[in-house]
C-alpha cells in the first residue's frame, strides 16, 4: 500500500500497525517519537492496535530537544 | 493494557541493550556524539537525540512515557517538583496583562506562585468558587488565558465538575489546567472530562513513599493549539502540530526555567508508578474507614472526606472517580490547642508537610502550610483554626484507628 510518511510517498506491506511501521521505517529512538496519523496524534498505548491504511499521511514528531518543531 | 498493567510496564529505553528489567539510571548531565554534524542535527531538530539533562534524559523519558500512558495523553514532561510543573505550564501561557481564574481551596503554594510570583509580572489571578460554574463564568474576561482547578481541592476537599467547567473553557477557547495530584490517573483521567492540561506533584501519591520530589505535565490532546490566542504556540504548531504546547515547553519555557528532575528521582518515581494502582485502592479504603470513624466519633466536631455519601460533591466523586474519594481527609476538634494536643499524642501517624506517603501523615494547616495568610484569607481557602489534615496511609487500618482513638482520648 502507498502512504505518505514525513512528506514522502512510501510503499509498504499491507496491514501494518503503527508500532510495526516504526520498526519498518527503522525510526531512531522510538520512545521519543510522537506519531501523527492523518492529523491526529496516536496514543502510545494504541501503537500496537492502530493500523495504517492506503493513502494515510503519517508524521513522526520529536518534540524533545531536537526534532521537528524545535527552535 | 489496563491501568495497573500499564503502570508496571512503563516505557523502556531503546539505547539500553543490556536487557535490564529495571530502567537504568542515566545519572549523566550530557551526551556525546562521534561526529560534529550529528550533534548539530540534534540541535537543529533534524534528528532525535539527547543533548543535556535539563532538557531531557532517558530515565526521565521512561517515566514520561509511563505517566502519559496512564493519563491517556499525547505527551508528558516530567519536572523537578509539582511547583515546577505548574510554573512551566502557566508561564508558558500567560504574559503581562493576562488573567488567570483559579479555584479557591487549591494548594497554598500554587496560590503563592500565581499571586506573588506572577503578580510581579503583571498577571492577575482571580480565585473563585469552582463548584459553581456560573461563578466561574462570571470571572472570565477577554484577558483570561488559564483556568486552573484541582480534582480534589487541598485542603478544601471540594470536587469540581470538570466536564461542566471544560464546557465553559472550551467555549471561551481558554486552556483548562487540572491538578490531579490528589487523585492520580488511577482515580481519574481529567482529559476524559475535557481537561486540556493535567499537572501533578508526583512527590505525593505517585512517588508514594516520600522519597523523591517531582512533577509532571500531560497534554491531553483536547486543546487545539493552532487555534488558540497564544501567537507563539500557533506559530510553533505549524511544524509541531498537536505537540506544539509540549514543544513550546520542552524547547523554550521548561528548558529555560530549569525545573528538570534528577535522573535518580525519575527512577524512584518509576518505582512508585509500578505500585500506584494497588496503593491508591488501599489509600482510598483506609481513608473512607477513617473518615467514617471520625465522622461518627463523639469527640470530633466535624469531618470531611469526598468519599463519604454525605459530602456535598459525592455524586461527582462517583461520576469522575468511580466512587473513590482519595487519600486525604480533614477533621476538627474545635480549636487549635486541642489539634496540637491530638497531633502530639499520635505515635504512628507522623506530623509532616507532605501527603501521599505510604505512612499516615497529619498536619495542622493553619499554623503551617497556610501560616503566611491572615485568618480572612485562610477562611477563603477553607482553612479553619481547628483543621487537621490527614493523608491516610496504607498501614493496617486497625493500627491507624487505634492510634487516632488513643490520641483523641489523650487530647481531651
Amino acid at each position: 500500500m502507498k502512504l505518505t510518511v514525513n512528506g514522502e510517498e512510501t510503499s509498504l506491506a499491507e496491514g501494518l500497525t503503527v508500532g510495526e511501521l516504526l520498526v519498518a521505517q527503522a525510526v531512531k529512538m522510538p520512545e521519543m517519537v510522537s506519531v501523527e496519523l492523518n492529523g491526529e496524534i496516536v496514543r502510545q498505548s494504541e501503537f500496537g492496535t492502530t493500523n495504517v491504511s492506503e493513502g494515510d499521511t503519517i508524521e513522526f514528531l520529536y518534540f524533545m530537544g531536537g526534532g521537528r518543531g524545535a527552535d | 493494557m489496563k491501568r495497573a498493567t500499564a503502570a508496571i510496564h512503563a516505557g523502556s529505553i531503546s539505547s539500553d541493550t543490556s536487557g535490564a528489567t529495571a530502567v537504568p539510571v542515566y545519572q549523566t548531565v550530557s551526551y556525546a556524539y562521534p561526529r560534529a554534524e550529528e550533534l548539530a542535527n540534534v540541535f537543529a531538530g533534524t534528528a532525535p537525540g539527547y543533548i543535556y539533562t535539563r532538557i531531557a534524559n532517558p530515565t526521565t523519558t521512561a517515566l514520561e512515557i509511563g505517566l502519559n500512558q496512564l493519563e491517556g495523553g499525547i505527551g508528558c514532561i516530567a519536572t523537578s517538583s509539582g511547583m515546577a510543573a505548574i510554573a512551566s505550564v502557566v508561564m508558558g501561557l500567560v504574559k503581562s496583562g493576562d488573567e488567570i481564574v483559579a479555584a479557591q481551596g487549591i494548594f497554598g503554594g500554587t496560590v503563592s506562585l500565581l499571586e506573588n510570583l506572577l503578580g510581579r509580572f503583571g498577571v492577575t489571578t482571580r480565585l473563585v468558587d469552582a463548584s459553581d460554574v456560573g461563578v466561574m463564568a462570571a470571572a472570565l474576561t477577554d484577558k483570561t488565558r488559564v483556568v486552573f482547578v484541582e480534582t480534589i481541592g487541598n485542603p478544601r476537599l471540594d470536587v469540581p465538575d470538570i466536564q461542566a467547567i471544560s464546557g465553559l473553557t472550551h467555549r471561551a477557547n481558554i486552556p483548562l489546567v487540572v491538578d490531579s495530584t490528589a487523585t492520580t490517573p488511577i482515580l481519574v483521567r481529567p482529559g476524559q472530562f475535557g481537561a486540556d492540561l493535567v499537572v501533578h506533584s508526583t512527590s505525593k501519591f505517585i512517588n508514594g513513599h516520600g522519597t523523591a520530589l517531582g512533577g509532571a505535565i500531560i497534554d491531553t490532546g483536547n486543546y487545539d493549539w493552532s487555534a488558540g490566542p497564544f501567537a507563539d504556540i500557533v506559530e510553533r504548531s505549524k511544524t509541531a502540530r498537536q505537540m506544539a504546547f509540549l514543544s513550546h515547553l520542552r524547547n523554550q519555557i521548561y528548558r529555560d526555567l530549569g525545573g528538570c528532575p534528577a535522573p535518580m528521582n525519575s527512577f524512584l518515581m518509576l518505582q512508585g508508578v509500578e505500585t500506584l494502582s494497588v496503593r491508591m485502592a488501599w489509600h482510598c479504603a483506609n481513608a473512607r474507614r477513617l473518615a467514617q470513624f471520625l465522622f461518627d466519633h463523639p469527640e470530633v466536631a466535624w469531618a470531611n472526606y469526598p468519599g463519604l455519601e454525605t459530602h456535598p460533591h459525592h455524586s461527582r466523586v462517583v461520576d469522575q472517580f468511580g466512587g473513590l474519594g482519595g487519600g486525604l481527609l480533614t477533621f476538627g476538634l474545635g480549636d487549635q490547642s486541642r489539634a496540637f494536643r491530638f497531633i502530639d499524642a499520635l505515635r504512628l501517624a507522623r506530623n509532616s508537610a507532605n501527603l501521599g506517603d505510604a505512612k499516615t501523615l497529619v498536619i495542622h494547616p493553619a499554623s503551617t502550610i497556610f501560616h503566611e495568610y491572615d485568618t480572612e484569607r485562610q477562611q477563603q481557602m477553607a482553612v479553619t483554626a481547628d483543621m487537621i489534615r490527614v493523608s491516610v496511609g496504607i498501614e493496617d487500618f486497625e493500627d491507624i484507628q487505634a492510634d487516632f482513638e488513643r490520641a483523641l482520648k489523650a487530647s481531651k
